[in-house]
């Protein structure tokens, strides 16, 4: 035990399997208390059952930590206050929210339904707001709290047939800017982790087959990163969490860190790359027609170009 | 009258006042029929009113552009699909869509309420998503097509008391960059803007809350007086992007404040630490301040 977490009391929602399985045992294993939640469900959010969380309280149990186990879903507001209230009962406070619960609907943006757009945006979206909304009232008043969103890349950088998912998840590192200017000043932190690894929701039998035909189309090689995804383990996202969750992470806030394996990166924030200006009014089209293609244009490729 | 969008249709959400308003004028002044949405709510979301998107269309008329008026609320799913069937049914197609619509409800996160979180990601977010699926259904069959979106610097920098709309307009730009790709092959574009103009929604933002800021040396906009921020200003770019001038202009986000126009980069690592196998806390707490710390500030430090 590292002891990085001594006397903390955590919250991690999605811990039952994957990514927040291995945040909830690191947390644990560095001191922390902590509060193993997981609504249990199947990977597009059906099927409920206690049974992922409490395996994962006897894992932390059984290496000497202590947890307790919630199957409240983050997606609704008061279950949510549930999870969080759970904690200052168990264990008397709350200092640490690991927001890792989520779900998976993909589709093509013209083929999405109204119902996989909204699931998907009530577990990821509403149910991090919710979770942190409750949580961050407690740490404002004794003036100390980590929380530790996640986003990913498909937000951030734009994966097709995720409108819903994508959307979600760039949402979530908006609402981690603001907390994070909201709540600095009362001694919390608000980060974001963007993680690739092989889970359940990401070496889907999709992925594998979508993997496969480029690999025939030449498209990757298979000595390319994409193509060990299995080799990035769901664990290797937990250490980045427990140092953003700890004292020696003090003034990082606001801040996004991709991490794959062995991999980790602060994200760059947006920011202008090429700017063009007139002083005293508004460009014309006419003049967008010729400067446009010479500057803010110059060098952009098409993400999907047209198939002719 | 332009002849850059001859017999395209357009629909612009949100088209009553302000943005919204600046770029269906345009885009009926470059010669396109002109579905002009608006609730005509105010600024939190409450109430309705036909006015708005009426008297745009009369404005319209009068310069001899084609216009209708639609007050269907976007952040419902089978009300947004009318407000699409709206330009198929009067103009025959739709190759242009605006997403302009939304709402402000200010609250630092602590005292933010469910509704005032709903209400405020249900008309920018789903009501962005709702538009964008109906119309691309048609954009793609007829292999041709153009979105803007609406984000925000809200959500791109983090404003202080907008987590509602921050997310919102964060997410907003999550789903143009999806979005892009998954119809980009089919000949339409989306693209997205994150304005900076004085409008009724920026006129919340009290005279006490800007002087705060000030003092502290964060930005709540310079006073008007000294930087240009017409609402009318951001609609060329906006209209440049639907021309067929833009058609490999694609994913993108431009930020544009009267005569300045920015494009955003993507978020890409800033600095990378890497080893074979698992990092420990313990490694990446040592190893911190002379990497990713460097380069750090904290954006609200704690007030003791």
């Amino acid at each position: 035990m590292s002891g990085m977490l001594d006397g903390k009391v955590a919250v991690v929602t999605g811990a039952g399997r994957g990514i927040g399985r291995g945040v909830a045992l690191a947390l644990a294993a560095a001191g922390a208390k902590v509060v193993v939640n997981d609504y249990g469900v199947d990977i597009h959010g059906n099927v409920p059952s206690d049974a992922p969380a409490n395996e994962v309280v006897n894992e932390i149990k059984k290496a000497g930590g202590e947890a307790t186990s919630n199957g409240d879903s983050v997606a609704d507001w008061n279950a949510a206050e549930h999870i969080i209230q759970t904690a200052v009962k168990e264990f008397g406070r709350i200092d640490i929210l690991v927001t890792c619960a989520g779900i998976l609907r993909d589709r093509m943006v013209f083929n999405m339904s109204e119902d996989d757009f909204d699931s998907v945006l009530g577990v990821h979206l509403k149910g991090t707001f919710n979770c942190m909304r409750h949580a961050c009232v407690l740490m404002r008043q004794q003036k100390y709290g980590r929380i530790i969103t996640f986003s990913s890349g498909s937000g951030l950088f734009g994966n097709p047939g995720q409108a819903n998912y994508g959307s979600a998840k760039a949402a979530i590192s908006g609402l981690t800017k603001v907390a994070a200017r909201d709540l600095g000043k009362y001694g919390i932190t608000v980060n974001s982790i963007a993680p690739v690894a092989a889970t359940r929701m990401t070496l889907t039998p999709e992925f594998l087959k979508a993997r496969e035909i480029r690999k025939q189309q030449g498209i990757i090689r298979e000595e390319r990163a994409l193509a060990q995804l299995e080799d990035l383990k769901p664990e290797d996202v937990a250490p980045v969490v427990v140092f953003l969750a700890s004292d020696h992470a003090t003034n990082v806030n606001g801040q996004f860190f991709l991490c794959a394996g062995g991999s980790v990166s602060l994200l760059s924030q947006p920011r202008a790359v090429k700017t063009i200006f007139k002083a005293d009014s508004a460009w014309t089209l006419d003049e967008l027609d010729e400067v446009v293609p010479l500057t803010l244009a110059e060098g952009l490729v098409n993400p999907a170009p047209p198939r002719e | 009258m332009g002849d850059r969008l001859k017999d395209r249709v357009a629909v612009v959400t949100g088209a009553g006042r302000g943005i919204g308003r600046g770029i269906a004028l345009l885009l009926a002044h470059e010669g396109a029929a002109v579905v002009v949405n608006d609730l005509g709510g105010a600024v939190d979301g409450s109430g309705s009113s036909s006015t708005p998107a009426d008297e745009v269309v009369t404005t319209i008329k009068n310069a001899g552009g084609r216009a209708i008026a639609n007050a269907d609320s976007v952040a419902e799913f089978g009300a947004a699909e009318n407000i699409i069937n709206t330009a198929v049914k009067e103009f025959g197609r739709i190759d242009i869509l605006i997403n302009v619509a939304g709402i402000l409800r200010d609250r630092m996160i602590f005292n933010l309420s469910e509704d005032d979180w709903d209400a405020v990601v249900k008309v920018h977010l789903k009501g962005t998503f709702n538009c964008v699926r109906h119309a691309s259904a048609h954009m793609r069959q007829q292999k041709f097509g153009r979105i803007v979106n609406f984000t925000s610097t809200s959500g791109l920098y983090g404003n202080s008391g907008q987590a509602n709309y921050g997310a919102a307009k964060d997410g907003i730009a999550g789903l143009t960059r999806v979005v892009s790709r998954d119809l980009g092959k089919y000949g339409v574009t989306v693209n997205a803007i994150a304005p900076v103009a004085a409008t009724r929604m920026t006129a919340t933002v009290s005279d006490q809350a800007r002087e705060t800021r000030a003092k502290r040396g964060i930005s709540a906009g310079a006073p008007a007086s000294r930087m240009r921020m017409e609402p009318e200003d951001i609609a060329p770019m906006v209209v440049y992007l639907t021309t067929d001038g833009a058609k490999h202009i694609n994913g993108q986000t431009f930020l544009v404040r009267g005569g300045v126009i920015s494009l955003l980069n993507y978020p890409a690592p800033a600095r990378t630490i890497t080893k074979l196998g698992r990092w420990s806390a313990d490694e990446i707490a040592a190893i911190f301040p002379s990497t990713f710390g460097m380069d750090l500030a904290n954006p609200a430090p704690r007030q003791d």
